[in-house]
């Protein structure tokens, strides 16, 4: 550990705090030091909101700094809920998930006055009513002495939004806020003793992707104006600048949220159409220039209607760039047909475009026609190369070359085991190009990526022949241009170039690998060979672990580069430095925070050679984003620096408690928990809701909370009211999902009081729609409409409209005060069938995997009624996927939904 | 007879409007349906067997205990028995409170709207729809192969429809993107490691976790 880093856990042990650390600065190091400081026999460490790429990274760390070393247990869905007490009891540290905890605690599984501590990591996430929030109320509300941490690395979440360390800091009950900024004298210190050698290489771009750039620059230019007109958010923070980060989406909903229901649809399309952009000038500079035509290709498919900005100017001028990156339309005398890019350009006026256009249109005509006649024109491939491939296999050669004329003062052996190559690039398809690159060289790159896009089109295209043989009804999408129907022949035919090509080489290895099969029509309707159809390049094997090696030697490519191992910055690998000790980094994709891990790395050893590379390119958003994100950590913990000077912490932070508490609640107290001496109020909630904040407002409120799996129904407030909870999202989500009508009619079917809740968010507006989207007419998709039908099929259904949290459990409260207590025994029975043997634990949530339910339920002929028998037959998604229709048939209780799921599962992706 | 007939079948289109709500500014936007002033005991008579009362909460907070009285009216000759509530003031919660409690116990479904034009669409709507099926908030079983497969995929956090048709376009089908391995989902444009992850184990980890 560096010195700093145990600067950083002493002053958290000393006192309660909340400890904001600059990305990057050991995280792993610093969480694995606070785990050490605890034993079992001091009781339990609780340690909260860990995501997985850091336990692995803190185990790591634990084993790293003491072989011995306790790991922290991790609490999952494996244990029951007996289980979970019975480890608690005996102590340690638990790595769990807040859901789980906040159950356990009030469930009194928790014993409290062995819990030693609870630290809370990704503090800056956490609001009054969160789930952690709970948690730390209701560990303090039973034990005074133990202590609570929060730390947190993302400095900016904790300046954004109004009072929002303090609020922080109020839900953690602690009085103590610690600062590490990089620029920390201690960490300045340390790091900048012997820092590593860095080479900055500027890469310029290829003219046509600056081209691309300035287009998709002048689009989001022309999108914020519109966004501007509708004066519905602050001009000034609205700058192209700023569109470039993912955190514009932020500062955009933060200004729209509130009134988020209110603006009509083109707003709203336009906050879309610049995420869609921003992601576009990222993959620009990520992807070669085949994956991006395919992606550009697939953007104008899915949203090319709804979207403003394809039809912008510019817009196109994006498309045929990204195009002639790709391939150009020639005659066959050599002369290049001209593009439409030129008229696109906005230096021609609009009327003169318009007539040049018609001309043009009839003289394209002819050449179509000549085109379908077969001569005249064809394709010729462009493929243009990534310009940071050539730089990198430079960098790589140097290195070799370096390596090889290795340090006098150093023998061989050690030399050869240090001088270690790590790439750290921004994901696997990043690495895994990377890696083709250095085996095939660029042109066979390129050639492969292009032969897989034709492929892919002439896929597509079989498909809509056959299509159309079929059901007429069905008009396909015609090149709207004559210019288009020439490209289009010109594709095609290269298509047939590549599919009869590729026919060749099968049945040339037919002998070995028969069921290869690729191309249109002959593909085998057995979904279990599906696999093949995707990966014909059995390169080298992924792994999922991020980082891969690619060690020449097993490949036998020339000796010019040295091996080298790859690193995908998403995969989030904390030791990733520590694990492959290298001697060299080239950084093809810039990140600060691997940037601090290197500087942290190298003051760990300060004799190591280190050498970095930074690969950015030129004038491009790239580097611009990097300097940014740097510059915005800066200003955020000065930011909290300023703040922490001026702020009012209330002495009594830490006593007030479990103050919103009835008074009734001091006799429950000494009542020890049996329920019939309970005086005050008691709600079921079913365990699905602890990821809201209404349980924890609830609590706050007096009431007690009795967490169980409910299948009908939220929240049960009596034996007579049932309540169904929806926030607006989930009102207009479960309106089309058809669900909002099922929940009705069950929780109708059980409970003499059905409520349906309708939750509004306290900082957005009070309103489910804005003035203009009522309109003049009664429209079917409208929400007045939904309602209405809902109420006139359900006219025994109440509907609570709440304005905010804290009015809903004060409505709780009202609806209650007559009524007999809910029985949680009989709440969890309601609804579930028993006949087929199904009695559900009370862990039934986490016991299932919910996306996977949710995806099975939304099929085509999958009810309620045999969701649950698919689920007893067939274990995942994956091999439902293979099952054979009679299998289906028997598992779905006939043939009609067994046919229509079997269908739906292997019918063709339809061309766009 | 006929004359009486005609008209008889003229009221049944329309909605029948209490005289109470004379000079009540939401008549002038019920413009889609036709209504008609009559003597009955509700505000507004929607259909055989549906009513509403309307309430603003400006009236409410001058005079608390009419809404009460006014449901105490209405006796049980009614299915349905709206409580048509309209958002006029800033201040909402300690009304809206009042409000809610009063139609909840007093079996009555509360509708909210926001403005005039919102609350004669409710009107008009309950009106129109008095024999219309539930189609439209029920599951649709007539879509079209697109918008499932798009369903389906995007109760995965995160997948949007860019991604749907990604993968529809790369693995040919649905089943075949079910089984798709992890390298190859990563292969596709746009699907980063955290969505590669979150797929794979939609499709490839269990329904039930345990056992």
């Amino acid at each position: 550990m560096l010195n700093f880093q145990e600067e950083i856990v002493s002053e958290l042990v000393q006192e309660n705090a909340l400890a904001v650390v600059a990305a990057g600065l050991g995280l792993p190091s610093i969480l694995a030091a606070l785990v050490r400081l605890h034993s079992s026999s001091s009781g339990v460490l609780f340690l909260l909101s860990v995501p997985d790429d850091l336990r692995r990274g803190l185990r790591d760390e634990l084993q790293a700094q003491d072989i011995g070393a306790e790991q922290p247990v991790e609490i999952n869905t494996q244990f029951t809920a007996a289980e979970r007490a019975e480890m608690y009891s005996k102590g340690g540290a638990f790595l769990v998930t807040s859901r789980i905890l906040v159950v356990d605690m009030l469930n009194e599984r928790v014993p409290f006055h062995k819990v030693a501590g609870i630290i809370v990591n990704n503090s800056h996430r956490m609001t009054e009513t969160c789930a952690e929030a709970f948690i730390v109320r209701l560990y303090r509300s039973k034990n005074k002495a133990g202590y609570v941490r929060g730390i947190s690395d993302q400095a900016r979440g904790l300046t954004s939004g109004f009072m929002k360390m303090e609020r922080v800091m109020k839900s953690l009950l602690v009085k103590k806020l610690n600062l590490w900024p990089r620029f920390h004298l201690s960490i300045a210190t340390a790091l900048e003793e012997s820092p590593p050698d860095v080479v900055d290489i500027r890469v310029p771009l290829t003219p046509s992707m600056l081209a691309i750039q300035n287009a998709i620059l002048e689009v989001m230019d022309a999108c914020l104006k519109e966004l501007r007109k509708t004066n519905k958010v602050d001009v000034e923070d609205l700058t192209v600048e700023n569109g470039l980060f993912k955190s514009f989406d932020e500062i955009v909903r933060m200004q729209l949220d509130p009134i988020w229901h209110t603006i009509g649809r083109k707003t709203k399309r336009l906050v879309a159409d610049l995420k869609t952009l921003r992601k576009l000038a990222e993959y620009l500079i990520r992807y070669d220039a085949v994956t991006f035509l395919k992606y550009l290709d697939t953007v104008r498919a899915s949203e090319g209607v709804k979207s403003v900005w394809v039809f912008a100017g510019p817009a196109h001028r994006i498309f045929e760039l990204a195009k002639r990156r790709v391939y150009q339309i020639v005659r066959t005398d050599g002369e290049q047909v001209e593009s439409l890019v030129k008229q696109a350009s906005p230096a021609v006026s609009k009327g003169k475009a318009q007539s040049k256009n018609k001309r043009r249109r009839e003289q394209e005509e002819e050449e179509a026609d000549a085109k379908v006649s077969g001569k005249g024109v064809e394709l010729e491939v462009v493929a243009e190369e990534m310009p940071k491939w050539k730089v990198y296999k430079e960098i790589l050669e140097e290195i070799q070359q370096e390596i090889q004329s290795r340090p006098a003062d150093l023998p061989e052996d050690s030399w050869k085991s240090e001088a270690r190559v790590l790439v750290a690039c921004k994901d696997e398809r990043t690495a895994w190009q990377l890696q083709r690159f250095i085996l095939k060289g660029p042109e066979e790159l390129m050639r492969e990526e292009w032969n897989n896009y034709l492929l892919a089109k002439a896929e597509l295209h079989g498909m809509t022949l056959r299509d159309k043989k079929k059901s007429r009804s069905k008009p396909q999408a015609q090149p709207q241009s004559a210019h288009g129907l020439v490209e289009q022949t010109a594709l095609l035919a290269a298509c047939a170039e590549v599919v009869a090509l590729n026919k060749m080489e099968e049945s040339s290895e037919a002998g070995t690998s028969g069921k290869r099969c690729k191309g249109k029509g002959k593909r085998k309707k057995r979904p279990d060979n599906t696999e093949q159809q995707v990966s014909e390049e059995p390169v080298i094997p992924l792994q999922n672990t991020g980082a891969t090696d690619m060690s020449l030697e097993n490949v036998g490519a020339s000796s010019l580069v040295p091996p080298v191992q790859y690193y995908a910055l998403e995969s989030d690998q904390y030791r990733i430095l520590d694990t492959t000790g290298p001697s060299y980094v080239i950084v093809y994709d810039p990140d600060m925070k691997f940037v601090r891990e290197m500087e942290v790395f190298k003051a760990k050893h300060p004799q190591r050679r280190l050498k970095v590379y930074f690969l950015f390119y030129e004038e491009s958003t790239e580097g611009k984003k990097f300097e940014a994100s740097i510059q915005r950590e800066t200003t955020a913990f000065e930011t909290l620096i300023r703040q922490k000077a001026s702020m009012i912490i209330p002495v009594d932070q830490t006593l007030d408690v479990p103050s919103p508490q009835a008074p009734s609640s001091v006799s429950s107290r000494k009542a020890g928990g049996r329920k019939n001496m309970e005086k005050h109020m008691q709600i079921v909630v079913d365990m699905r809701e602890f990821s809201s904040s209404l349980p924890c407002v609830l609590h706050q409120q007096g009431m007690r909370i009795l967490p169980v799996t409910l299948e009908v129904g939220d929240y049960v407030l009596s034996p007579e009211i049932c309540v169904e909870r929806k926030s607006i999202a989930d009102l207009y989500a479960s309106f089309s999902s058809g669900r909002l009508y099922h929940q009705a009619e069950t929780m109708t079917r059980y409970y003499r009081l059905p409520v349906l809740l309708i939750e509004f968010s306290q900082d957005k507006s009070f309103s489910l729609q804005s003035a203009n989207e009522v309109g003049d007419d009664i429209v079917p998709a409208n929400i007045v409409s939904k309602m209405s039908l809902l109420v006139l099929h359900f006219p025994r259904l109440r509907i609570v409209w709440s304005r905010s949290l804290h009015a809903t459990a004060e409505l709780f409260a009202t609806l209650k005060a007559n009524q007999d207590e809910p029985d949680a025994e009989r709440a969890m029975r309601v609804g579930v069938p028993t006949e087929d043997g199904l009695i559900e634990g009370d862990v039934r949530a986490e016991n299932y995997n919910t996306t996977a339910v949710e995806m099975l339920r939304r099929l085509p002929g999958v009810t309620d009624a045999n969701y649950r028998t698919i689920m007893d037959g067939c274990k995942s998604l994956a091999e439902l996927s293979i099952m054979p229709f009679e299998q289906l048939a028997e598992l779905m209780g006939g043939q009609r939904p067994a046919r229509m799921l079997r269908d739906f599962l292997d019918a063709k992706f339809p061309t766009l | 007879g006929a004359a009486s007939g005609a008209s008889n079948s003229q009221s049944r289109n329309a909605i029948l409007v209490s005289r109470r709500q004379q000079g009540n500014p939401v008549l002038k936007f019920i413009r889609n349906v036709r209504w008609t002033f009559d003597d009955i005991v509700p505000d507004y008579v929607l259909g055989q067997s549906s009513c509403a009362l309307y309430l603003s909460i400006r009236y409410h907070l001058l005079h608390p205990d009419y809404l009460y009285f006014r449901i105490r009216e209405l006796q049980k000759n009614f299915r349905l028995r709206v409580v048509l509530c309209y958002v006029d003031v800033e201040d909402v919660i300690k009304p809206l409170h009042e409000v809610t409690k009063t139609a909840l116990l007093h079996d009555c479904s509360l509708l909210c709207a926001w403005s005039l034009e919102e609350c004669a669409r409710y009107l008009e709507t309950i009106k129109m729809y008095e024999n219309k099926p539930a189609d439209n908030i029920q599951e649709r079983t007539d879509q079209d192969y697109l918008s499932r497969l798009t369903s389906a995929l995007t109760s995965v956090r995160h997948i949007n429809k860019t991604d749907v048709v990604t993968l529809g376009s790369t693995f040919g089908s649905m089943a075949s993107v079910m089984s798709a391995s992890m390298e190859d989902l990563a292969r596709c444009p746009g699907i980063g490691e955290r969505k590669v992850k979150r797929l794979y184990d939609a499709f490839h980890e269990p329904f039930r976790r345990t056992s």
